[in-house]
């Protein structure tokens, strides 16, 4: 039930974010509202698993984790030509948790070396969390000629897997805007 | 019951930031005038990070055998049919000055003003006509009398084409130092560790498009990866640091790759067999008489001619690697160019060997 907290947080916040806005619409005056921008942002704590225990499919291939004769991981097939083979991230599996991404509106007039001035708009921050706590996260790189294993014929070749444990620093912030002339 | 949940939630908790997002940029709408509003053209995505450091790796085993961090790349096997692991004991991406990676600090990625971005671009823009392109860019290069040298770690203003700007006293800059030690595992056999560590690294004017071709029914791309550093070095360790072997360094390194244009772009295909190809088609031959048989443009049909001609000459296609001084411990061996590299037909095809 540890999954349930950050979705309920998540969601009072966004319940929070948007009344204000609505409420503004029905009683506010135009100039008072060009004041107003909403914008008090996001603190999320996340805990966030893919198949650690094994997908919701059992079959003659994908089945739990704990059966070694089994794939437990979660396969994302991408086809690049009509007819032609797939490339496939397969056994997607692991662990991610983190405190503390940050999420709000922010106005940039100042800084990086003088290109907030220039640049004075607003952006989406996004904070990073400065450490991600990766769980056994692994998954593979394959070129398949099928995209379910279970189809008829199917080969793949697999062609690197990457495997992610421990802490992994993620520090500063990410700045979302769009670009072009705002 | 647990399982599902979680999928539930993996699912929701982007919505609901998506839907909290949206009221804020509501918000913001409220604040323009219809002149400021017909001013936008609503173009792509720009990103920046700002103060970023990242770091992971690989520990030494504790006395259980434990390893609080691991990075492994795996899943290759050696011909004679052993398994192959990459162990990657450290990657990072730090401030200038990390000392090789020893002091990480934090960095800027692009600039507000010219972004790493991801966005759709008319394809008539850039040569591929009639297509929606879809592109992740790096900060652009910009006009030299304005931007940066790519390589210099004290470039001023005015000193050359990049616009992601060395670090200065009073500033992080945008030029990270980014590294990586690692050693490599063929069964048993464990090599040295291998050190890659770049300074003041640039990539700007790098970009990756993708599109689709409705001729052949296929993702097809363009990718330019110029890369440029002050310095470049590897060198090779014992398994626990306390010895290393020469440095090779290579000072004023640059890179400008070109790997498909507009008119040979990249193929990206899967074959019936599962391998992976990447293929860079070759041009068509001009057809019979419209070249004349000396070869000049008065002698040939013109616009034959005008397209044969840009293809060969234009240095957009082409590929550089240029190292200002070569060095091996304390011997120099001066500098290497390798210029106007043009891939006329390229096919890359892996094959499975433990089939």
């Amino acid at each position: 039930m540890r999954w349930i907290k950050p979705t309920f947080m998540a969601l009072g916040l966004a319940a929070f974010i948007a009344a204000p806005v609505s409420a503004e619409l029905d009683r506010l005056s135009d100039e008072d509202l060009s004041d107003v921008s909403g914008q008090g942002g996001i603190y999320l704590s996340g805990d966030i698993s893919i198949n650690e225990e094994g997908g919701p499919i059992d079959n003659s291939y994908f089945g739990r984790c704990d059966d070694g004769s089994k794939k437990c991981g979660a396969r994302f097939a991408n086809q690049l030509k009509e007819g032609g083979g797939w490339m496939v991230l397969d056994e997607i599996r692991g662990n991610f948790a983190f405190e503390g991404l940050t999420l709000r509106v922010r106005s940039v007039d100042s800084g990086f070396g003088g290109d907030g001035e220039e640049f004075n708009g607003d952006v989406l921050e996004v904070g990073l969390p400065n450490v991600v706590r990766y769980n056994d996260v692994r998954f593979k790189i394959a070129a398949s000629n099928q995209a379910r294993p279970t189809a008829p014929g199917f080969q793949q070749t697999d062609i690197f897997s990457v495997q992610m444990q421990g802490d992994v620093i993620m520090e500063g912030n990410m700045l979302v805007f769009p670009t072009g002339n705002p | 019951m647990l399982a599902s949940s979680q999928r539930l939630i993996a699912i929701a908790l982007p919505v609901f930031l998506g839907w909290a997002l949206s009221f804020s940029v509501l918000a913001e709408l409220q604040d323009l005038t219809e002149e400021e509003l017909s001013g936008i053209s609503g173009a792509g995505l720009g990103i920046v990070l700002e103060d970023f450091k990242f770091s992971h790796g690989t520990d030494a085993p504790d006395a259980n055998g434990n390893q609080a961090r691991i990075f492994k790349i795996g899943g290759i096997k050696s011909t004679d049919g052993r398994d192959v692991e990459i162990v990657v004991n450290h990657l990072y991406i730090s401030g200038s000055g990390s000392q090789y990676g020893q002091s990480l600090s934090p960095v800027n990625l692009g600039r507000l003003v010219n972004p790493y971005s991801i966005d759709v671009v008319d394809g008539n823009d850039i040569g591929v006509p009639n297509k929606a392109v879809l592109e992740f860019a790096a900060p652009s290069l910009i006009d030299p009398t304005l931007g940066f040298d790519c390589m210099s770690a004290s470039a001023t203003a005015g000193s050359g084409p990049c616009a992601s700007r060395p670090a200065t006293e009073s500033y992080i800059g945008e030029r990270p130092d980014v590294g990586m030690q690692m050693n490599i595992a063929v069964g048993n056999d464990r090599s040295a560790n291998i050190n890659i560590h770049a300074q003041s690294a640039v990539i700007d004017g790098s970009y990756l498009r993708l599109w689709g071709d409705n001729d052949r029914r296929q993702m097809v791309g363009q990718f330019k990866l110029n890369f440029y550093t002050p310095e470049l070095s590897v060198n090779a360790c014992s398994q626990d640091g306390s010895s290393c072997g020469s440095r090779i360094t290579m000072t004023d390194f640059a890179l400008e790759l070109a790997i498909g244009n507009q008119l040979q772009p990249v193929f990206f295909d899967v074959d019936g067999g599962g391998n992976f190809v990447v293929e860079v088609a070759a041009i068509d031959r001009p057809s019979p008489g419209s070249i004349g048989a000396d070869g000049l443009r008065g002698s040939s049909n013109a616009a034959t001619w005008d397209f044969y001609n840009d293809y060969y000459s234009n240095p957009e296609y082409r590929s550089n690697l240029r190292i200002g001084n070569f060095s091996v411990g304390d011997r120099d061996f001066g500098s290497a160019r390798v210029q106007g590299m043009l891939i006329q037909h390229l096919k890359i095809k892996t094959k499975d060997l433990a089939k």
